[in-house]
């Protein structure tokens, strides 16, 4: 079974975090969000520290500062997923185009939305307004 | 003469729909853009309504081609969250489909990148050796696709001594014309006049651009999940990692056609020492339990990762799909800088990209 360590940090750590990852070599795997349990957002940066997975963790904030500047489109591109599908805002990261949600979800229903607010509400959303 | 030159998102030279926008001088590309999100299916978000065994369903049908590769990796989730632990012969069975996964794909891909390159005769010979691979993999599942050999701790399936053996005496039928490929891949010049020098990704641009699995050995980068993070017994078996580092799409090729060798010998080695004992625990739906867990699994086309949020229900509270597409996309437009337009087609296709599997 792969090894899962789980550390949580405070926001002003994500950049020295990701500047050490960096510079021991250390991939970064992906940024994941999800709203947890007390209804706060749970943004986690996983790092390949094989054999083991080393994940990152802040819990309740919904802005962060980018990572685009240490790990390039490896951080970009999930932190435009995340910014498309919760609304997380990542300081100085360009999200002028859309990445994988269609323009019109992106100008009226959807944007932010799609992970956050349950599929029930979400379905109703959509058949109310296609109405 | 300056132009903007719109590839896709439906274009004959393209496998998948991806739409890039080659900014070119004459025939030369100076600079490009990809988008994608033609193909999003919200699979996530439906991941939040499904059990464990549903999203086994669910996930298989991210991807076609690496299909088992997602239910592999999002089973190891739960398991990790549920302290499961998996037989032996579970975990084998489990290797030995996940690797003719990677045979079936890395041919189906040689096939295609030698009919962009013009080569139709070694086209259908890459295919016609993939159908020994299909039939394997439909004796063992009963499809072609969606093999649904996955379940929470363990195998669906097991595989009869009979099927045992005609896999093994299939593998050397199969290494045989594997060789042959391999050989004609290295010597022939239409292969070698088009894709030498051609989508050059230097070793340092792969790193730091975060490039995964094959597209990122070719250029140098000696990474793979299945040596570096071994799960579901890998170190049990003897195989090498082929890296090439002449960064081209020559490398891509080469990197490819070797793995399909190195493919052969895990998938032998598992079916000649395949232990004896149960598959499974029991095929029973589990209640997901309160926790969290990132699995790894080098999928064809790279690391696939899957993290799983559980909330002691037995519907999934997070399921996050992270695919290799997502990480060798974005170095498409610097893989076309200062290539011909004649060469996008070749030059996209060749970091294997799914964009069912990247879309979601």
């Amino acid at each position: 079974m792969q090894e899962y360590k789980k550390i949580v940090i405070e926001k002003d750590q994500i950049v020295p975090t990701a500047e050490r990852m960096k510079k021991d070599g250390r991939a970064l795997l992906m940024i994941h969000a999800f709203i947890n349990n007390e209804n706060q957002m749970d943004v986690s940066w996983d790092y390949a520290v094989d054999p083991a997975v080393e994940s990152y963790h802040v819990i309740g904030e919904t802005e962060f500062p980018s990572i685009g500047e240490i790990y390039d489109t490896a951080a970009t591109w999930p932190e435009r997923e995340l910014n498309e599908l919760f609304g997380i805002t990542f300081e100085g990261l360009d999200v002028s185009q859309r990445l994988f949600l269609p323009e019109d979800m992106l100008e009226t229903q959807g944007k932010g939305q799609i992970m956050v607010m349950p599929l029930a509400e979400l379905r109703k959303k959509n058949i109310k307004e296609e109405v | 003469m300056s132009y903007i030159v719109p590839v896709g998102p439906y274009h004959p030279a393209l496998e998948e729909p991806i739409h890039a926008k080659l900014y070119t001088e004459g025939e030369m590309i100076k600079d490009a853009e990809v988008f994608v999100g033609y193909n999003h299916r919200g699979i996530e978000k439906l991941a939040t309504e499904r059990n464990a065994i549903q999203t086994l369903v669910l996930v298989e049908r991210v991807c076609g081609i690496c299909s088992h590769s997602h239910a592999f990796t999002y089973a190891m989730c739960v398991e990790g969250i549920n302290q499961i632990e998996v037989p032996k012969r579970g975990q084998y069975i489990r290797v030995i489909t996940a690797e003719l996964e990677r045979l079936h794909s890395h041919m189906l891909w040689m096939g295609i990148a030698c009919h962009i390159i013009g080569h139709d005769s070694m086209f259908m010979h890459i295919w016609d050796v993939r159908e020994l691979v299909m039939s394997l993999l439909e004796r063992l599942s009963g499809n072609r696709v969606n093999y649904a050999m996955v379940t929470i701790g363990g195998a669906r399936r097991d595989i009869s001594d009979e099927l045992r053996k005609d896999i093994i005496s299939d593998c050397d039928k199969l290494l045989e014309s594997l060789n042959r490929m391999v050989e004609i891949v290295l010597t022939d010049k239409t292969i070698a006049m088009r894709t030498k020098g051609v989508g050059v990704l230097p070793t340092a641009d792969a790193i730091r651009m975060g490039a995964v699995g094959p597209h990122a050995r070719a250029s140098g980068v000696d990474i793979d999940v299945r040596r570096d993070s071994p799960y579901s017994s890998y170190d049990d078996f003897d195989f090498d990692v082929p890296v090439c580092d002449s960064c081209d799409v020559f490398a891509r090729v080469v990197v490819r056609a070797l793995e399909c060798v190195e493919s052969i010998k895990i998938i032998k080695q598992a079916l000649e020492n395949l232990p004896e004992g149960p598959i499974n625990n029991g095929n029973k739906l589990v209640k997901i339990k309160e926790g969290q867990m990132v699995a790894r699994h080098e999928a064809p086309r790279g690391q696939l990762s899957h993290m799983v949020v559980g909330a002691n229900k037995f519907e999934n509270h997070r399921v996050s799909i992270h695919v290799p597409s997502f990480k060798n996309t974005p170095t498409v437009p610097f893989m076309l800088r200062g290539n011909t337009v004649a060469d996008a087609g070749l030059i996209i296709a060749s970091i294997d990209p799914c964009f069912s599997c990247l879309d979601r």
